[in-house]
């Protein structure tokens, strides 16, 4: 084993592009130490006509304005649209090359694939003892060996969000609300028509489908990996719980794509669907775009025997070590979300119940946000009070097992594959993967 | 000897040119003026592919040598990408897709663009105007295409299931079955490139003389007579570019239109060859891997095109009357 | 067949084109039903930019209420004019380099003898097997090793080279007539002035052809220009779209707008050069 520098073998490429080029007008510059740290994300500065995404964007100027005003080093953001950032080449592109940005947004699924590569900078001396309190279990899937590689913004808990009039004319009552797995089979069946969905699960592959679909596995005790970090996979949760996806495809009453070509509040507007399982994001949505449309949202329902959870999502800061100034980029994240400061907890705070409806990852920032009415509605307060507090982090499982666990899903979903050996196949390809990691605590 | 082998120079020319023409003021023989000439006028051409297209290639098979983090560290691995690869059924079940793909879309889009291509051959009333119409789909953007056959297709409320059901028949879940989401992006690529064909073909028609046609009209060949013993013979120069031209496209296109619709699956379904290294690739930041598999996928395609060339001696299918 | 000649009165009196034009009456008809086909899904599409977020899926052709608010969102809002200008003065840049640089090369291919000839006209043919997402992150290096990152440049050097334009370029000068050029030669003209005299203007037709086809292959790029420029300045109309597609929602009636406002321009082109793409094309090599 030979380890070759990025730089050597960039140098050969160099040499042979230099070679043949007409103009080599300069070298790359990886690391000025001049210019504004760049801070990539999917939200600002943009213009929008719907006003919860204008406000996510307004968020983002108004705190890099602020730091800008009152810090030497300057922060400069840089919107990539939302599918370019998830699925597009540019970022990869961009950190391979060494020209990644200084700050930007990780998902817990990139999380260690980025951690593991030395990519994400340690922010712990960036932060208080009591700053790390505040966030408590939220830090836990970003933290490793102790240290916290990025900070969450936002925690997004998922829920069957349901339309209150449909239901109604299905016969169903408010006592109706299913809190089994065949409650809820039960219920979709009665609201489904050729037109209407009666229960929308996630139908494309990606790390969005494996997130709604972990909660099922895990309230039947369900587990991808256990304590040694070996694949724990191959267990009655995760076929039970791939049973339910199977079954509810099979009878009808969950669709194999999604209904208005996923736009979900223009699908509930429309009447395409009757459940659709879908996280407290969608709160904003509604009330931007169909504030008056009568919905309703409960906790994931349970198989016999299991006990209550469900998946909390939601995006996270990081810094870049091989940035320009990784320290400026810490300084920035503890300064924007995650200092004791009034404006930091403010900031938290109008962003999970001003600018999105989300809970707060932070105790202090949740509790401002109750006190200015942010978990006021309904809605909001079952989130908060319900939904949320026994959920489980989304997994930061690496690519590999991802993928795995994602073919079993999509096997037996929408590809007819048996439940058994779609688990075996997956437990197979997780343990294999397993022997041959190396990198941070998977869990 | 090939179509796209350069026809030799006849020797008949006349025998002052080989060593006096231009040269004379020079004193360099034109033969070595000449190729100065050739090779200045290939210099930009040939640095520029060199650049950006033969060296990123080469550094690309290097890549697939090493395990890449993404993040600027490199591991000499050797072979290990290319054994992981062999024993990747993902990969293999990528390629069968590949496949099904290629051997589905390429005749389908042969088939169709040439009817088109003899259809506007016509000289009906308004051709121009069709011609634009079933070249329309080319000119929209594939992740256009996407979305808009995402809608399309929706279940319920898509217009094609709804004409489906105005017709008394029943709607599909076009993009929610492996084997008819396939179905679905072939059709859709067919739609969106048979408007480029067309007017290939179109070209090669008329690239035939249109006193063969009448020669066969005099002898009173039917139209399918005509076609099999002018048309078809005399345009498969033609038919050889269409062939190779689309193989390539669809083994190494159609991303832009797999991410909107389906990302490759139901199950995997949909999962190209293309989509699945792209997916190691920027999604997995298995950069060593992608570029292994994808070193690979371009041999096969050397591999294809050299035993069409072979086997069709460069689109002269008429062996040697030369 | 029946119905066709009850329309046609003249048939009665003629019975010869009665043969012809019944035939052709049918071929009308099936071009007009197939041209509807292919049309259709871009009509759909621009009936449902004049729809609003709570109708674009309702799957009606005729919108039940037209609003244009959604191109004056587009062009208002965004800075879409922007991006057009990005995406037309890329791709023509584009276009006319690479138009110069594959006539250059074709000629030479084509007409001048030189050793190796063969070989490097299958090299240059067999780089367009090149995968291109195979050798993204490799030409991002090389790119930016040149410096090129975030500039015109970036976006429009490496989409300049491409073996498709030298390949049917060389087939066209195959065919055109050599003693045009063979007599310059004698004159005493150089091959760059035998070239740039009477090839390039000859190869006038062809080139037009190519130009609609390079102009739209760079105008609906998507996937090099968004790894290679980052500055909001440099977005192009295809990246930009992207923008309207956000995370919990997509306002399909923004996308589609700004669809049909991106592809009106190729339409346009297209129709206005179809002729000549149809007349210079030449695939073959042999005759």
């Amino acid at each position: 084993m030979r380890d070759v520098s990025r730089r050597s073998l960039l140098a050969a490429g160099a040499a042979g592009a230099a070679a043949g080029s007409v103009a080599l007008s300069g070298c790359g510059t990886a690391k000025g130490d001049d210019g504004p740290l760049r801070f990539w994300n999917f939200y600002g500065p943009q213009n929008s006509p719907d006003p919860a995404v204008q406000a996510q964007s307004d968020w983002f100027v108004a705190m890099v304005d602020e730091w800008n005003k009152t810090h030497k080093t300057q922060i400069e953001l840089t919107y990539i649209p939302q599918p370019i950032y998830l699925n597009g080449a540019k970022l990869p592109t961009a950190f391979a090359a060494g020209t990644g940005p200084d700050i930007f947004m990780v998902s817990p699924g990139d999380f260690l694939r980025y951690a593991n590569g030395g990519i994400l900078k340690d922010l712990t001396d960036h932060l208080k003892p009591e700053v790390i309190e505040d966030f408590g279990d939220s830090l836990e899937s970003r933290t490793i060996d102790g240290r916290v590689y990025a900070l969450p913004m936002e925690i997004e808990p998922l829920a069957i969000f349901y339309d209150v009039k449909a239901w109604e004319r299905a016969g169903l009552s408010e006592g109706d609300i299913p809190t089994t797995w065949d409650a809820t089979l039960d219920a979709g069946d009665k609201l489904r028509s050729p037109t209407r969905a009666g229960l929308v699960f996630e139908t494309k592959p990606g790390y969005y489908q494996n997130f709604t679909w972990y909660p099922f596995m895990w309230q039947g005790g369900g587990e991808v990996l256990d304590k040694e970090g070996n694949s724990a996979f191959d267990s009655k949760a995760a076929r039970q719980a791939l049973g339910l996806w199977q079954d509810a495809v099979r009878h009808g009453i969950a669709p194999t794509t999604p209904p208005a070509a996923n736009d979900v509040i223009s699908g509930f507007k429309a009447g395409n669907v009757g459940m659709w399982q879908q996280g407290i994001w969608q709160v904003a949505s509604f009330n931007s775009y169909a504030p008056d449309f009568e919905y309703g949202v409960f906790k994931l329902p349970v198989p016999s025997g299991g006990s209550y959870t469900t998946g909390l999502g939601g995006w996270t800061f990081g810094a870049n070590t091989q940035g320009r100034d990784p320290d400026g980029a810490a300084e920035f994240i503890a300064w924007a979300i995650g200092s004791m400061e009034k404006h930091s907890i403010q900031r938290m705070t109008d962003w999970c119940v001003k600018a999105k409806t989300d809970i707060a990852p932070r105790r202090t920032a949740l509790e401002l946000g109750i006190e200015q009415g942010g978990y006021d509605s309904p809605v909001m307060k079952k989130f908060k009070d319900e939904i949320y507090p026994a959920g489980r982090a989304e997994p930061r499982y690496p690519p590999a097992v991802y993928k795995a666990i994602s073919d079993a899903i999509q096997g037996t979903m929408l590809g007819g594959d048996g439940v058994s050996g779609a688990v075996d196949r997956a437990d197979q390809s997780i343990e294999a993967y397993l022997k041959s990691y190396k990198g941070a605590d998977l869990v | 000897m090939s179509s796209v082998a350069t026809p030799e120079r006849q020797q008949d020319t006349p025998s002052g040119q080989s060593t006096g023409g231009p040269s004379g003021r020079t004193g360099m023989s034109r033969k070595k003026r000449e190729r100065i000439a050739a090779a200045l006028f290939l210099l930009p051409d040939g640095i520029g592919l060199l650049t950006f297209v033969v060296i990123p290639m080469l550094l690309s098979i290097g890549l697939g040598f090493f395990q890449i983090s993404g993040f600027g560290s490199y591991e000499w691995v050797g072979l290990g990408n290319y054994e992981r690869m062999m024993s990747d059924p993902l990969f293999w079940d990528s390629l069968k897709v590949t496949g099904i793909y290629v051997v589905v879309l390429v005749p389908t889009l042969f088939i169709v663009s040439l009817g088109l291509g003899l259809l506007m051959k016509q000289k009906l009333p308004g051709t121009g105007i069709y011609r634009t119409l079933f070249f329309m789909p080319y000119v929209i953007s594939l992740v256009v295409v996407g979305l808009l056959w995402q809608f399309m297709l929706d279940t319920q409320n898509g217009v094609v299931n709804k004409a489906l059901r105005a017709a008394g028949l029943e709607g599909k879940a076009w993009l929610g079955e492996p084997s008819l989401a396939l179905a679905s992006v072939i059709a859709i690529m067919v739609w969106v490139m048979m408007g480029y064909y067309m007017i290939i073909f179109l070209a090669g028609l008329q690239e035939i003389p249109q006193e063969y046609y009448e020669a066969a009209r005099i002898d009173g060949a039917g139209p399918w007579t005509t076609f099999r013993t002018i048309t078809w013979p005399l345009l498969r120069p033609t038919s050889f570019f269409v062939l190779l031209m689309s193989t390539v496209a669809a083994i190494t296109g159609g991303i832009e239109v797999i991410f909107v619709l389906t990302s490759g699956g139901p199950a995997n379904g949909t999962s190209l060859a293309i989509f699945y290294i792209y997916q190691q690739a920027f999604m997995f930041g298995e950069y060593g891997y992608a570029a292994a598999m994808g070193s690979f996928l371009v041999l096969i395609m050397v591999l294809c095109s050299a035993v069409v060339f072979k086997a069709t001696k460069g689109g002269r299918f008429d062996d040697g009357d030369q | 067949m029946a119905t066709s000649e009850l329309r046609s009165p003249q048939h009665n009196r003629m019975p010869l084109s009665r043969r012809l034009r019944s035939p052709r009456t049918v071929l009308t008809a099936l071009c007009v039903v197939l041209a509807a086909v292919a049309a259709f899904p871009i009509l759909w599409m621009v009936s449902a930019s004049f729809k609003t977020r709570a109708t674009v899926n309702d799957g009606k052709l005729i919108p039940s209420e037209i609003t244009v608010q959604n191109f004056v969102y587009v062009f208002t809002e965004v800075p879409f004019m922007k991006f057009l200008w990005n995406s037309f003065f890329v791709s023509a840049t584009i276009t006319l380099v690479s138009l110069l640089l594959h006539s250059m090369a074709a000629y030479a291919l084509a007409r001048l003898r030189f050793p190796g000839r063969e070989p490097i006209f299958m090299a240059i043919f067999g780089t367009l097997l090149v995968t291109p997402p195979v050798v993204l992150i490799p030409l991002f290096l090389v790119v930016r090793q040149l410096g090129m990152l975030d500039s015109y440049a970036g976006l429009i050097i490496p989409a300049i080279f491409n073996a498709f334009g030298i390949f049917l370029l060389r087939q066209f000068y195959l065919g055109i007539p050599r003693e045009l050029e063979e007599a310059a030669i004698v004159d005493g003209c150089g091959y760059w002035r035998v070239y740039w005299n009477i090839v390039l203007p000859l190869s006038r037709p062809i080139l037009s052809a190519l130009a609609v086809f390079f102009f739209l292959a760079n105008w609906n790029s998507f996937i090099w220009p968004q790894i290679v420029a980052t500055d909001p300045d440099l977005t192009v109309v295809q990246v930009g779209m992207a923008s309207f597609q956000q995370q919990y929602g997509a306002n399909w009636n923004y996308i589609l707008a700004a669809a049909a406002v991106a592809a009106l321009p190729m339409l346009v082109l297209f129709f206005t050069f179809q002729r000549q793409i149809t007349e210079s094309i030449k695939t073959s090599g042999l005759k």
